[in-house]
């Protein structure tokens, strides 16, 4: 019954280390000169960004309830990826590798929604 | 089966009534006194019987035909992946049927009575496995299927049972279900056709109170109402009204509707009351009401449970489940009844009833049955809402029923 119990969800979330080729890709670290978005009071702060195709966009959760970075299939989106939940200050970068439109939203909080337009 | 039990099932066919057997356990548990007065009714009829030479006959049964006074308590069974529904004669206070659902199910009842159903989820191995969400009704006498309508993509959301997570229209042509992840959507079910029909894409908005047969209401994570028209064309046209709350007036999961009149009623945790008539297919405000004194507040007066208020539409009158408890316990159950005038929003009574109580509801019939459901007990209280007099009671209802469902016919 993992939907609904979110102890459940949050464990199983924060063990998995998200690690992709293709369109999108999950990188340990923050990559020098990577788009920053900052989340707060249930929104990501800044809901669409532009970069360019190689780069990487990095999230930040600045307050205690967790968030995560939920991208679904679809559109550009060719294989899910979904972010471990952040804490407070955590960070989670993702490296674009082929232009598109990527859509994404929290898990718990699908009404927090997102947007990289990759040129 | 034992040759008592035949002839105990042989009794209840002159009873024209339908029997489980977790009536029959209900019914010769010494635990209510009804129960106890059925149970030797029967015994007398199925000795009588006896003496007169009569064959035993084992049967199917067929509830009674539904009435006002037709209950159903859904057992979500405390998460647990699958659950059940018990069909109850409020007049009789008897179980005369049961159905099995899935996992967090929301059930619907029919406005003429005729079929209920469940919006249900279950998987390949109980638990786990390929998960599949369908849509099922079932004749409100045999309970067998008359329809089972699969949903794709398991929209369904997987949430403590939320009566207007799920709703029909009055019509009872369509079934309207809430989808909560990946976006907000609501399912749009064909009953008349059969099929499942199509996804409606809604901002961040929550429940579903249909007030025609192509329009809902929702109430929206910004304090207002969102009114959704279902085109026919299948392109549907949203609005949203003014914000009518504030950010901390938290109103309840469990609000009452009632599709004849289009009235909304929805209290907060602190017992104000707002009500919406959306009976002209736009949301008309009505003034909110206090059901607390400021001193019985500062007393720790406020509502509590799961299903924490009824609406009767005919007398216009507010039922709300209160007690004095700490703040945030607002789930915990209540042993008081609040009766209070809709329209003046003025407290005519103040019941005790007497037992922790968790779910209300009330048949919609000139003189109604007020159902009060305790979790822990796992019964069904029925009430006199005029004198606050226990009348009668079911108990052995699941693990953990929560949720009244009746019919306004
Ligand atoms: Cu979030």
């Amino acid at each position: 019954m993992r939907v609904l119990v979110l102890a459940a969800t949050l464990a199983a979330l924060s063990a998995g280390a998200a690690l992709a080729a293709g369109a999108l890709e999950a990188v340990p670290e923050a990559p020098a000169g990577s788009t920053e978005v900052k989340i707060a009071k249930m929104k990501f702060a800044t809901p669409e960004v532009r970069i360019k195709a190689g780069s990487a966009v990095t999230w930040t959760n600045t307050e205690a309830l967790p968030h995560n970075v939920h991208f679904k299939p679809g559109g550009s989106v060719d294989k899910e990826l979904e972010g471990p939940m952040l804490r407070s200050n955590q960070t989670y970068s993702v490296k674009f590798n082929t232009p598109g439109t990527y859509d994404y939203i929290c898990t718990p909080h699908p009404f927090m929604k997102g947007k990289v337009v990759v040129e | 089966m034992t040759h008592a039990y035949a002839k105990l099932r042989h009794a209840f066919r002159y009873g024209s009534t339908a029997i489980g057997a977790a009536t029959l356990a209900a019914t010769l548990a010494a635990g209510s006194v009804v129960a106890a007065e059925q149970g030797a009714a029967a015994a007398k009829q199925a000795a009588a019987d006896l003496g007169a030479g009569k064959a035993d006959d084992p049967m199917v049964l067929k509830a009674p035909a539904p009435n006002a006074r037709r209950v159903y308590v859904y057992d979500p069974k405390h998460f647990a992946a699958i659950s059940q529904s018990f069909i109850i004669d409020g007049d009789a206070a008897r179980v005369v049927g049961m159905a099995d659902g899935g996992f967090l199910s929301n059930t619907v009842v029919a406005s003429d009575g005729s079929f209920f159903g469940h919006a249900n989820t279950v998987f390949s191995r109980i638990a786990r496995g390929k998960r599949t969400d369908y849509v099922e009704l079932l004749d409100a006498r045999t309970a067998e299927p008359i329809a089972d309508i699969e949903l794709p993509n398991a929209p369904r959301f997987l949430v403590g049972t939320y009566p207007w997570m799920t709703a029909l229209t009055p019509n009872n042509k369509t079934l309207l279900f809430y989808q909560f992840s990946p976006q907000p959507a609501v399912g749009v079910v064909d009953l008349a056709g059969k099929k499942f029909d199509r996804m409606i894409e809604v901002p961040d908005c929550y429940h579903i109170f249909p007030s025609s047969n192509d329009t809902f209401f929702m109430h929206c994570r910004d304090g207002s109402l969102l009114k959704v028209s279902m085109g026919a064309d299948g392109k549907s046209q949203t609005k949203r009204t003014e914000i009518f709350h504030k950010e901390n007036e938290y109103l309840i999961n469990h609000p009452a509707y009632s599709p004849k009149n289009g009235r909304l009623v929805w209290p907060t945790y602190t017992g104000k009351i707002f009500q919406v008539d959306l009976s002209s297919q736009e949301a008309k405000f009505l003034p909110a009401i206090e059901a607390f004194t400021d001193a019985e507040k500062k007393e720790g007066w406020a509502p509590g449970g799961w299903q924490q208020v009824a609406y009767h539409r005919e007398s216009d009158r507010i039922f709300l489940l209160g007690d004095q408890r700490a703040a945030s316990k607002h789930k915990a159950p209540s042993r008081f009844l609040f009766v209070i005038d809709a329209k003046t929003g003025k407290r005519i009574s103040k019941l005790e009833l007497r037992h922790e109580i968790d779910s209300v509801g009330v048949s919609q019939d000139a003189k109604p049955q007020l159902y009060a459901l305790s979790t822990g007990a796992k019964t069904l209280f029925i009430f006199d809402p005029e004198t606050g007099k226990e009348v009668s009671s079911v108990n052995q209802l699941g693990a953990g029923p929560q949720v009244i469902t009746t019919s306004d016919m």
